[in-house]
């Protein structure tokens, strides 16, 4: 079966039970969208489009967001300022696919600056509230009650899970996604990378450094190397 | 269904464990603090003790990736909002809401509230299942 | 649009309201003490929302409301200097006299 959007650490796994032919949740989405459609609630086409808009979204968009800012400050301010109307010069417009914006993400982006006193972090502790347009689809550790429940309460145990241990001096500011705002952390730039273009820069600009659970470096270009993903 | 898969169901069901268990299912009565912790909002899991556990990423099987694009075009086109959604899984109660993956609350959110609305019917529902499942099985 | 009722930097708390079914505002910030850091516009509270009232909703001010990790939880573990933001509308939040 055909995944998407996967971490790069892949296994035969099927979400529920492996014995039966066919799962029920397929039949059930099957269900749905075809009684869906037959009665005109939405069209086939429109599937196809969104299907498009999610292929076409992922981190890569928000690498280039940070790689951006890191290069040009000017940039970095406007992004700081206003996040959704600086995503247009990256060519990211949180207005698609449907012309008002998706459902679930809305159009209020902020982004959380880094700096050498305070770390950010994002979660959303009553769901898995994510800014898609800039990062794609969330990974499937940032949806588990797990990960939500610990994350508010334990920011630091859960970050040295991640492999990610913050001096004393600096501030842990979790950021609890529960209303209509959606957030990615711009990381600090980090030493080794002087005189990088802005294409080598977004290389390093991983979607975990952008979720907080992780620090770009100059040699790290995966998150699949972080504990979490050792771990399993 | 057969009379060994009611069976078989009967058994399973009976197996899983609710959060809050009685001895006594549907207790005459229960002190306040049990129904408080009972009308928790399922989702506000914020806090909540937990230990640490091996948190990766699978990625997307078909179906989930269809379920994500099915609710959202749902909302786009007005048959129900992003906080329905969540609301509908928090309706799901517990046991479901545990037992289920990620993506299985949101398509069995999407259904239930299509009936809800009257854009669907139960009947219309269980029929287009039965007909899909038969569709897919005789592949 | 309504005049938001609270100014960046009021210490405001969380009002601790029954919410049977649906709510977005937090059990671990109830009756919490944070301050305010930022507006966010207007928008139809999750409450409503939830119940299909998308056109007809209540609309109010959001807020950004931030908080010490040792106000939220008393066994905190991390440093005393370590915070958490999250939102809220403005009816869920009390002026706590500075």
């Amino acid at each position: 079966m055909a995944k998407h959007h996967g971490d790069g650490h892949h296994d035969g796994h099927n979400a529920f039970d492996v014995s039966s032919k066919v799962s029920e949740f397929e039949i059930l989405e099957l269900a749905v969208r075809e009684l869906a459609i037959e009665k005109g609630i939405f069209s086939a086409e429109d599937h196809r489009r969104f299907a498009e808009w999610a292929e076409g979204v992922g981190p890569h968009g928000g690498s280039k967001l940070v790689a951006k800012a890191w290069s040009d400050p000017a940039f970095k301010q406007r992004l700081l300022e206003n996040g959704t109307e600086a995503c247009k010069e990256v060519g990211i417009d949180w207005l698609q696919p449907t012309g008002v914006g998706t459902p679930s993400d809305y159009t209020f982006f902020y982004v959380l600056e880094n700096t050498p006193q305070v770390h950010n972090v994002i979660v959303c502790t009553l769901c898995s509230c994510y800014p898609r347009p800039v990062l794609g689809m969330s990974p499937d550790w940032y949806r588990t009650p797990s990960y939500r429940r610990r994350m508010v309460r334990r920011p630091r145990e859960v970050l040295a899970e991640f492999g990610l241990h913050l001096p004393a001096d600096v501030e842990v500011r979790v950021h609890d996604s529960n209303q209509k705002s959606r957030f990615m952390v711009m990381p600090m730039r980090p030493e080794g990378t002087e005189g990088w273009s802005e294409e080598q820069l977004a290389r390093i600009v991983t979607r975990d450094t952008m979720i907080g659970v992780a620090l770009p470096r100059a040699d790290r270009t995966s998150d699949a190397g972080s504990l979490a993903e050792q771990a399993r | 269904m057969s009379k060994v898969r009611y069976e078989s169901v009967m058994t399973a069901d009976r197996n899983l464990a609710p959060a809050e268990h009685e001895e006594f299912d549907s207790p005459y009565t229960i002190p306040n603090d049990r129904y408080a912790a009972l009308t928790t909002i399922l989702h506000d899991v914020g806090g909540e003790p937990d230990y640490p556990q091996a948190l990766y990423g699978k990625g997307e099987e078909d179906w989930e990736m269809n379920t994500y694009l099915t609710c959202e075009c749902l909302a786009w086109r007005g048959a129900w909002n992003a906080e329905m959604r969540r609301r509908a899984e928090n309706d799901l109660g517990k046991t479901q809401y545990y037992g289920f993956p990620y993506y299985g609350r949101w398509i069995t959110g999407a259904a239930r509230v299509l009936v809800h609305k009257g854009l669907i019917t139960t009947d219309e529902l269980g029929d287009k299942i039965d007909e899909i499942r038969a569709r897919l099985e005789k592949k | 649009m309504a005049r938001p009722k609270f100014q960046v930097g009021d210490t405001v708390r969380i009002k601790d309201r029954t919410t049977l079914f649906h709510t977005r505002t937090q059990k671990f910030i109830r009756k919490r003490v944070g301050t305010i850091v930022e507006h966010r516009p207007e928008w139809v509270i999750p409450e409503d929302e939830a119940w299909d009232r998308m056109e007809t909703g209540r609309k109010e001010p959001f807020y950004v409301i931030r908080f010490k990790q040792t106000e939220l939880w008393p066994d905190y573990t991390g440093l005393a200097h370590d915070t958490l933001e999250t939102e809220a509308s403005e009816s869920w939040l009390e002026a706590v006299k500075g």
